[in-house]
């Protein structure tokens, strides 16, 4: 019996989280696939089988359609945004300036807001009757508009500019850590070989940190697939769905809707979404590891 | 002919001065090695040369070319960095390619003069590889290739030998001072290292906290140092010290070391000392061995018996610790026969080896 536990000590030790997670996280959404293989209504039953038919009405709802290319183009817009400009400011705060930390400090500082407040605050600058629409026009520039929150079409980019103004200071203190993290004779190096700054930062610099690149990818498109809260404080959906994201129409289908189903479909497909992004990760960061 | 003239150079970060009014003057050809302890100066004065430090007061020449305000590039040099500095996401040969390529030089030109290097440092095989594919004496030869293929009038060595390990350290030790023999391309080369400083430099500068200490080839600042920190810093095992006085009789000088009186008339002193001077002299582990009987050629025999405390086996030698008087010296003895603790022996100091320094300045008498 003694032996028994020490041999295999470090398992007992794991076994309680693994157990824990065993249930509520593979468990669970195990049961997410079972609930999206019926017609459960409020409540889950699991005496109405009916296979893949809540797929097929999942994928013939047109809000759904909206819902799901919203995600596309505000997560494709999103990353570029954020990381392209997150790179800029992290370079311009990489050139030894004067009063770095109070930089870093306003570019960080949106991270510590929840998303709801930064959707709250956004709300408030966008909002035509109150907020920068107004500032402006009593600057004297009466035919100004900024009617993003309300035109359908250009709606998605106030969702980018709030996500970009919560993300952007994770994205620049990872490319801060990455520039720093190279070696200064580099610089150095370069500074004899007689090459200009911008042709060290795009052929040398920025190949330097293809890994971080890969880290922000990563976490700022699982953020995207998550977006729920922003959505739900900035435009609720609106105008009408034109600003859905999947999370809100699951969200919305499970509990207002009653369609437990549908929601648990929209679930998997989702879950699917997040492994097609994180499987090629995982795959190269073992085979790095190997 | 005068390649390289640094003039009355000051560095300062703040009010912490880190070069003091440094004068120096490379021949063309020369290879210069900066020597010191870490935090000396050094390399912060390589590096105004390179100009990758702006100088606080001074000029510096490059043949002939005020270059005090020049950008790094246009200087005409090229270095090699202790960390190598390679580009990692190039190539070996787009590492050695890319400096050339920037000054717009055609890459018909540029390959087979990469080619030919590469040959000379024997890493031709290696040329398509990434430098992590590397191991550190490759790199190394890599980062040298990369300042050969440019041509500079100048190349500037920051410590480069020291991330590698002792074996390979000689081995690439040999390779430079080969790579200078036949290039003759003036170098400054910068090292903690004393054994690199001895081997590679046709000149030596010994610095210490901002300050030039000695200037001159290995062997004379390695036995006649200006002061006892040249003379501490240089040697291993160092140097024996001996604290004593001055003693003047009737025209013969000698060192009153308590134990004995080291007989001092062969002593070419640069000033003239005075009777009672407090001094310490210096005497290398070498030039304290087991008496033979007949002194070192041109000088007088000089013999005390010692009585041996400790050993230290090295390998080639054996260093034995002897006891004289209240102090303490070290001799470096043969290992056959080995010296029994205790046991009195006869030892002959090689007195023309001698260094006496004023023991309140420190400086060389």
């Amino acid at each position: 019996m003694r032996r028994f536990f020490q041999r295999h000590v470090s398992q007992i030790a794991l076994s309680p989280s693994l157990a824990l997670i065993a249930i509520f996280l593979y468990g669970f959404i195990g049961y997410t696939v079972a609930v999206s293989t019926t017609t459960s209504k409020a409540f889950p039953r699991f005496d109405n089988f009916v296979g893949l038919e809540q797929y097929w009405r999942l994928f013939h709802t047109p809000r759904w359609h909206v819902a799901f290319t919203n995600m596309f183009l505000f997560g494709g817009l999103f990353l570029l945004v954020t990381i392209s400009l997150g790179l800029i400011i992290a370079i311009l705060i990489d050139q030894r300036i004067r009063a770095e930390s109070f930089f870093r400090s306003i570019v960080m500082y949106p991270m510590a807001m929840s998303f709801v407040v930064t959707g709250i605050i956004w709300q408030w600058l966008l909002n035509p009757t109150l907020g920068i629409e107004v500032m402006v026009h009593q600057l004297g520039f009466e035919s100004f508009r900024l009617d993003w929150l309300t035109n359908p079409n250009t709606v998605i980019w106030a969702l980018v500019i709030a996500a970009f103004w919560q993300g952007c200071g994770l994205v620049m203190a990872l490319f801060l850590a990455g520039l720093r993290g190279i070696d200064e004779d580099i610089w150095k190096a370069a500074a004899v070989d007689g090459i200009p700054a911008w042709r060290v930062y795009v052929f040398i610099v920025i190949p330097m940190l293809a890994p971080v690149f890969l880290t922000v990818v990563v976490l700022l498109s699982l953020s995207i697939v998550r977006a729920f809260d922003l959505v739900v404080a900035l435009t609720n959906g609106g105008p009408g769905v034109s600003s859905d994201l999947p999370s809100v129409f699951m969200f919305d289908m499970a509990f207002r809707r009653t369609n437990l189903g549908l929601s648990a479909a929209s679930a998997v497909v989702m879950l699917g979404t997040v492994l097609a992004i994180l499987i090629p990760y995982l795959y190269a960061e073992t085979r790095e590891r190997a | 002919m005068i390649d390289i003239r640094i003039s009355d150079c000051n560095k300062s970060y703040g009010t912490l001065k880190v070069l003091k009014n440094i004068d120096l003057e490379i021949e063309r050809g020369e290879f210069i090695v900066l020597l010191g302890p870490s935090g000396c100066g050094k390399s912060t004065l390589l590096h105004i040369v390179a100009g990758l430090d702006r100088l606080t007061s001074g000029t510096i020449e490059i043949g002939g070319r005020d270059v005090t305000d020049v950008e790094p590039k246009d200087r005409d040099i090229a270095m090699v960095f202790q960390s190598y500095a390679l580009y990692p996401t190039m190539s070996v040969r787009r590492n050695m390619e890319f400096g050339l390529r920037m000054r717009g030089k055609p890459l018909s030109e540029i390959r087979p003069l990469v080619e030919e290097k590469a040959r000379m440092l024997h890493i031709d095989h290696l040329l398509d590889r990434r430098p992590s594919q590397l191991s550190g004496g490759q790199r190394q030869r890599v980062a040298i290739g990369r300042a050969l293929v440019r041509d500079p009038k100048v190349f500037l060595f920051d410590e480069p030998l020291s991330n590698l390990d002792a074996k390979l350290r000689a081995s690439m030790r040999t390779e430079i001072k080969k790579l200078h023999q036949s290039l003759g391309t003036t170098a400054i080369y910068v090292t903690h290292d004393q054994l690199e400083a001895m081997t590679l430099a046709t000149r030596m500068v010994v610095m210490k906290a901002g300050e030039i200490q000695q200037v001159g080839k290995p062997e004379e600042v390695y036995h006649r140092p200006v002061n006892l920190f040249v003379a501490d810093f240089l040697g291993n095992p160092g140097m024996n010290f001996m604290r004593g006085q001055i003693r003047l009789d009737g025209g013969r000088v000698s060192a009153d070391v308590g134990a004995a009186m080291l007989p001092l008339d062969g002593y070419a002193f640069a000033m003239p000392p005075s009777d009672g001077q407090a001094v310490v002299v210096g005497l290398r582990p070498e030039s304290v061995q087991p008496a033979t009987g007949q002194a070192p050629a041109g000088s007088e025999p000089f013999v005390l018996t010692l009585k041996p405390l400790l050993t230290e086996h090295t390998g080639s030698d054996n260093l034995v610790v002897l006891e004289m008087g209240d102090q303490e010296i070290v001799g470096k003895f043969p290992t056959d026969p080995p010296p029994k603790l205790g046991e009195p022996v006869t030892v002959g100091f090689d007195l023309s080896r001698l260094s006496v320094f004023d023991a309140a300045t420190e400086r060389r008498l």
